[in-house]
């Protein structure tokens, strides 16, 4: 049980990271019902951005989200303005086909430009751990991570809430001809929500840079994350992300305890796929 | 129009004449063009009957290429089995392996079936860069006995190339296929009439499973080397995907254009690596803005202009 203590833990504050990665997926998908494939390629986007300011004017990787939150921003703007925009109709494959097409271009991209070598946002944060008594230690990147992971979905709750913006998009997620009756301009209601989305994957892309190394082919792999947090805590819920990225963390740590730490992504899969066998609609989402 | 249709079946057979004798007149650089063609014509052709058809968004292709390829590896250079029965046998557990995975994915709709195809494959590529029996990531060599000679291979390309659209053709042409065609219109409706959905949909992912798997089996007996990395890499369905949006997806002339041009463009763009992945997904998005149906899609709505039309007249 003591060994167990630490990866739970560990677990539990992953979670928190590992619900900022999907919260911009979800919410999208909750808006336009359908999944940005290049949604683990956009974050890696944002980490490559913050990378730049990094090593380029020696800041610290936590101000770089100044800069490339707002950059992301726009980024997400003109891919939903642009691009996914224009095929947006009955069908449903050629807005995937297109988000999959930009992952392709943008993994591509980023190779050309930053080779294909391992890289990471160092901060003296990473070795730093708060001893909790027992063998137990708080990892204090860990730590942050969780804690702008919660403060980014209560902002996004607030913002949905209390603004006029929020509430228009929510309007034209659930309605989309009354909201354009009450002369809401739906397609570009759309692209402030991609916007807003890519500003949470702008901040999961600053910390997944800092708390784990990237390359330019690592956007997939959170792709699937994002996609298993969204299954397991009930599509387009935002409170269910949190639950859903804890459960995946947790699944995956302590399976990692268990089997060893090369099965870590496998472990994670599995879950993945059972809560999809079992309940497609995700744990906490309504049939 | 009617004289091309009725012409339809000479130029059909000068076309198989002139492709059948290719390594008597062919040079190398031929020969080795159209076998690749027809191998990403055979796998196009299915992913074109799960996603243009059937309204399977398939992401997974990659499992059973690297299935097929891998049980034929196997086969071939630990059991010494003939090398083309043991590519046939690699198709069949594709198979079986559709079937496992059917049991989870076939609740699900739309992009969830496709990222659980695609995670599925994540799980093999782990699976087999893990696994001690086929040399974990460093891969395996194909040793058969006998090597077979390139025109060997070419023939049997060939088949898989021919062997597809025909079955593409009658698979379309029949009962099931019309049953897709009208659920692709209107899901409920059709089942409301009579279409067996789920049986249909299922038979088409255990063909398309099939024909994947034995149709890497024969890409790897030329390649000689299979790694999971590559077999197992997502970048097979990225290169699908390009074929059929760029020659037109829900056509059977599409997957066979598409091919013609992704192999020619590989080709050139071979000399600069990861540019020519790059160069693929802007034209392929540029395709899917201004002509969503593709080459072939495009051309048959303008002119109503089909070789092999899947629509019963």
């Amino acid at each position: 049980m003591e060994d167990l203590l630490q990866p739970m833990l560990n677990g539990l504050l992953l979670g928190g990271l590992y619900a900022v990665i999907a919260i911009g997926m979800t919410t999208m998908f909750g808006i336009v019902k359908l999944v940005n494939l290049a949604h683990g390629d956009l974050m890696i986007l944002g980490s490559y951005l913050s990378l730049v300011l990094v090593s380029w004017l020696g800041f610290n990787p936590f101000w770089t989200l100044l800069a490339v939150v707002p950059v992301m921003f726009f980024v997400g703007f003109f891919v939903q303005g642009f691009l996914l925009n224009r095929v947006l109709g009955k069908e449903m494959e050629p807005p995937l086909l297109v988000a999959f097409g930009l992952s392709i271009i943008l993994q591509n991209l980023l190779l050309l430009i930053f080779t294909p070598d391992a890289r990471s946002l160092m901060t003296d944060l990473s070795i730093k751990t708060i001893p909790l008594g027992g063998s137990v230690n708080l990892p204090v990147l860990y730590f942050v991570d969780f804690l702008i992971g919660c403060a980014v979905i209560l902002v996004l709750h607030l913002f949905f809430k209390n603004t006029y913006i929020g509430r228009a998009i929510r309007a034209a997620s659930d309605d989309e001809i009354g909201a354009r009756l009450m002369g809401i301009n739906t397609k570009n209601i759309y692209a402030y929500a991609m916007g807003i989305a890519m500003m949470t994957a702008a901040v999961a892309g600053v910390l997944v840079g800092m708390t784990f190394t990237f390359y330019p082919h690592t956007g997939p792999q959170y792709l699937i994350i994002a996609f298993g947090v969204m299954i397991i805590g009930g599509l387009g819920s935002m409170k269910g992300c949190l639950v859903g990225g804890i459960i995946l963390a947790e699944a995956q740590l302590i399976g990692a305890q268990f089997a060893g730490p090369g099965y870590q992504l496998l472990i994670g899969y599995l879950v993945l796929l059972i809560v999809l066998g079992v309940r497609p609609q995700g744990i906490f989402g309504k049939v | 129009m009617n004289k091309t249709l009725k012409y339809r079946w000479h130029i059909l057979g000068l076309i198989f004449v002139t492709l059948s004798t290719v390594p008597i007149w062919g040079s190398d650089y031929v020969l080795f063009f159209c076998l690749l063609f027809f191998l990403y014509a055979s796998m196009a052709q299915m992913w074109n009957l799960l996603v243009g058809y059937s309204g399977l968004l398939s992401l997974g292709q990659q499992a059973f290429v690297g299935f097929g390829g891998y049980t034929m590896a196997v086969l071939t250079n630990y059991y010494g089995v003939y090398v083309w029965l043991s590519v046939l046998i690699g198709g069949l557990f594709s198979v079986l392996l559709a079937l496992f995975m059917s049991l989870f994915i076939f609740r699900m709709k739309g992009i969830f079936f496709g990222i659980g195809t695609w995670v599925f494959a994540e799980i093999l590529l782990l699976w087999f860069s893990n696994w001690k029996y086929v040399k974990y990531g460093t891969g395996l060599f194909v040793k058969p006995a006998t090597p077979p000679s390139m025109s060997t291979i070419y023939y049997a390309a060939l088949i898989m190339g021919v062997g597809t659209l025909i079955t593409v053709f009658v698979i379309l042409r029949s009962k099931i296929g019309l049953g897709l065609m009208a659920m692709r219109d209107d899901e409920e409706v059709s089942e409301a009439m009579g279409v067996e959905i789920f049986r249909s949909k299922l038979f088409c992912f255990l063909v398309a499973a099939l024909i994947t798997g034995t149709t890497a089996g024969v890409l790897y007996v030329f390649q000689i080397f299979i790694q999971p990395y590559k077999a197992f890499a997502i970048d097979w369905t990225i290169v699908l995907v390009f074929i059929v949006v760029i020659g037109g997806i829900g056509t059977i002339e599409g997957p066979i254009v598409g091919a013609f041009i992704y192999v020619l463009l590989s080709q050139w763009l071979a000399e600069y690596g990861h540019v020519s992945l790059l160069i693929l997904g802007i034209i392929a998005i540029t395709i899917m803005l201004v002509a969503p149906k593709g080459i072939m899609g495009t051309l048959q709505e303008k002119t109503g202009f089909t070789i092999l039309p899947s629509r019963r007249t």
